[in-house]
């Protein structure tokens, strides 16, 4: 972790080990150099980072304010998530799609372990309901108005200082879902001037099972006009696994209209090239499996683990205004605003308190 | 990862003992020396060199100056400041597209001058298409990069005014400054906009500016502003630590402002030729993993395949993709990198003679 591990720069002595010219002026240098080396490292210390320690230590009074409002949920005794309180008798919102099968329990700001139910999940929001079988938990207050880029975004655990911190970098915007296909391929040639006729239909996606044909040509997507091959990918990405879409297509002089069901990609169907910074990291980081397809989230620059997704956002005043959903970069993060939980709450509320429906959300493992 | 560094230490020469930092200045100075021979003629018809705004340490908020910020005062006064810097700033940080790349910018001129990065700009006299951060999209050209140390300047042909951010001065700075990261990660994203990053810089060499802010790669060109609202990096790589990462120093823009203004027609551009390797890889715990080799290019020549694991390149080590692709931006076209290749359990030595980019004026 020391700084020097992470040199990008050393490459550049490469240049000079190839110029003779320079190979004496580096022999009588070197000795100076490696003499102020170990000097000083002129380095800010880890613990002034923006999320160093010390800095974290000027937070202490919002995050022991929100312990009692945060709980840390453990799937047979590894940590998965936070959750956030949001009523006195231990309701607590946490992110769904962590929570794995297994035996549900939760440590608190007092070091206890006690043990919690899931009650229903919001999978659009990727939101679950949990009762902690605690007493004493305080709910979170919600933050008035809206937030602004360079505000603080405070991210509380059940510790003394918060978890990490961050500024909000983006206003919440929607986040689109993963990418689904309707399973067909343009040419690679194709321009913008040029119209989307279809060069190959993939087996076994909804394409082929509609019935369409190599040279077809796609003319709108849910009557919304398309005239290139990137018009028909940006409007497609607009919509789910499993949704069907209207296509209008051209084959010769006729038009018809095809409904084609969009699939999940297959390994090797998918583009992760579509996400440069999660191609370029992928190798190095862990990010939450479900970090897209989301109403509205908040986009802020904390580098969060994915286990310590589901708590609070805060800003100065102690109050929420939002929950944590997604490590959805190498170094981005997204919180679902206070207005879209508070929303998603008072659904699974309504529903988790009718026996009927409470049984069909009780799978929290889908996407 | 003790172990790793062990093995390491065992297969790689020693380190040379001079920084990164002093190598480069010793390097460019050979190199620009060369160049600035070359391109003195018809000076006077290029846009003058910017120059930064006055900006006085007494000015900024007490918070800002201290070791840490202690109470919630202090952090109150940054918000304010970082609330209102980042609304004043944000209007000049572009995006940009070269051909098929994307990039981030800043306006520095009403007239449209707009630093970037050297691997963002890459070419002079390529058609640029910026878009401003409401959405709003103007037409430019690129006009130089220098590869040796990733600046890039580019120019908006559309008429103006623009909006521009001021110059700033990093004699100035000093270790731990708080400074804000601007830029359009990813490309232009409407529904989102450009992204703000708060941090501190953490290392300040004559040649090396690095922060904590959290950048990513699609961020490469986009500013960093100190708390006064004045550019002092342009960014340009970044590490494996995702709280360590590289901003070319504006002094590099000032200094070299003439290799990278566009040097009369009939003139040859004052910029090398980019070389050209022919892969895509991926950061690996052991080295950077090669995920796509050209066809045709050095890299196949040479005998390189995808799923290739490079630990080396001219007996130092290699952990990141970025560090391959700098190493490649700091060789001419014509020589020879060596790189140690291990391809299941067997360990490869290769030349690789670097080819000009293949890539072509629009």
């Amino acid at each position: 972790m020391s700084l020097r591990a992470g040199i990008v720069t050393q490459p550049r002595l490469a240049s000079c080990y190839r110029m003779p010219a320079l190979l004496l002026a580096l022999g009588l240098l070197a000795s100076l150099a490696f003499a102020a080396d170990s000097i000083v490292a002129p380095t800010l210390p880890r613990e002034r980072f923006r999320s160093g320690e010390a800095t974290l230590r000027a937070f202490a009074p919002v995050s022991e304010a929100a312990h009692d409002s945060i709980v840390k949920l453990n799937v047979d005794g590894a940590t998965v998530a936070l959750g956030t309180v949001v009523d006195a008798n231990g309701l607590a919102l946490t992110k769904a799609s962590e929570l794995k099968k297994g035996k549900l329990t939760c440590w608190l700001a007092t070091e206890k372990e006690v043990s919690a139910e899931m009650l229903g999940v919001d999978e659009d929001e990727d939101l679950a309901l949990v009762r902690v079988h605690a007493r004493g938990l305080k709910p979170v207050q919600w933050a008035e108005g809206e937030v602004a880029i360079g505000q603080w975004a405070i991210t509380p655990g059940i510790a003394d200082t918060p978890q990490a911190v961050g500024i909000i970098s983006a206003l919440p915007h929607r986040i689109r879902p993963p990418r689904a296909l309707i399973g067909v391929q343009f040419s690679f040639s194709a321009t913008n001037s040029t119209k989307p006729s279809i060069e190959r239909i993939l087996p076994g996606l909804g394409a082929e099972k509609a019935g369409l044909k190599p040279g077809d040509i796609i003319m709108a997507v849910n009557s919304q006009a398309v005239t290139n091959r990137e018009q028909v990918v940006d409007a497609l990405r607009e919509f789910r696994e499993g949704q069907t879409v209207k296509l209008r297509v051209l084959r010769k002089e006729t038009q018809f209209t095809a409904e084609v069901r969009m699939m999940a990609p297959m390994a090797g169907q998918s583009d992760d090239a579509a996400n440069p910074s999660r191609r370029f990291s992928r190798a190095r980081v862990e990010f939450s499996e479900r970090a897209e397809g989301f109403e509205q989230a908040i986009e802020h620059d904390t580098v969060l683990q994915p286990w310590l997704c589901g708590g609070p956002l805060m800003n100065l005043d102690g109050k929420a205004i939002g929950i944590n959903i997604a490590r959805a970069t190498r170094v981005s993060t997204y919180a679902l605003p206070s207005r879209l939980v508070k929303r998603v709450l008072a659904n699974l509320r309504s529903s988790s308190k009718s026996p009927a429906t409470a049984g069909k959300s009780a799978s929290p493992n889908r996407r | 990862m003790a172990a790793s560094l062990a093995q390491a230490a065992a297969t790689t020469p020693p380190a040379s003992p001079l920084s990164p930092a002093q190598t480069n200045r010793l390097a460019r100075s050979f190199r620009s020396g060369q160049r600035e021979q070359s391109s003195s003629a018809g000076a006077g018809a290029l846009p003058a060199a910017p120059r930064p705004t006055p900006s006085y340490r007494s000015d900024l908020r007490p918070a800002f100056t201290k070791n840490v910020p202690t109470t919630l005062v202090d952090l109150r006064s940054m918000e304010q400041h970082v609330k209102a810097l980042a609304a004043r700033v944000s209007p000049a940080v572009v995006a940009v597209q070269v051909g098929s790349g994307s990039g981030s910018g800043v306006i520095i001129s009403a007239d449209g001058l707009v630093l970037t990065a050297g691997h963002v700009c890459g070419e002079p006299d390529r058609d640029v298409r910026f878009t401003l951060p409401d959405g709003k999209t103007a037409r430019g050209r690129t006009m130089g990069a220098n590869h040796d140390n990733d600046t890039g300047l580019m120019k908006i042909t559309d008429h103006g005014p623009w909006p521009h951010a001021e110059m700033g001065d990093l004699r100035q700075a000093l270790i731990g400054d708080w400074v804000l990261a601007l830029g359009h990660p990813g490309g232009f994203d409407l529904r989102r906009s450009l992204v703000v990053r708060l941090g501190r810089i953490i290392r300040l060499d004559p040649d090396a500016l690095q922060t904590d802010c959290t950048i990513s790669p699609g961020d490469s060109g986009g500013p960093l502003f100190d708390m006064h609202g004045r550019v002092i990096g342009i960014h340009s790589a970044i590490s494996t630590s995702a709280a360590e990462n590289y901003h070319v120093a504006v002094t590099e823009f000032y200094e070299g402002w003439k290799l990278l203004v566009k040097v009369p027609a009939g003139t040859k551009p004052a910029v090398k030729p980019l070389a050209f390797v022919g892969v895509l890889g991926e950061d690996d715990p052991d080295g950077c993993r090669l995920t796509t080799v050209d066809e045709g290019s050095p890299a196949a020549k040479a005998g390189l395949k995808a799923g290739d694991l490079v630990v080396q390149v001219d007996g130092r080590e290699v952990k990141l993709y970025a560090s391959l692709l700098r190493w490649v931006a700091e060789t001419e076209p014509g020589e020879t990198l060596r790189l140690s290749v291990k391809r299941g359990d067997e360990l490869l030595s290769l030349d690789v003679k670097l080819e000009a980019s293949p890539q072509k004026r629009p």
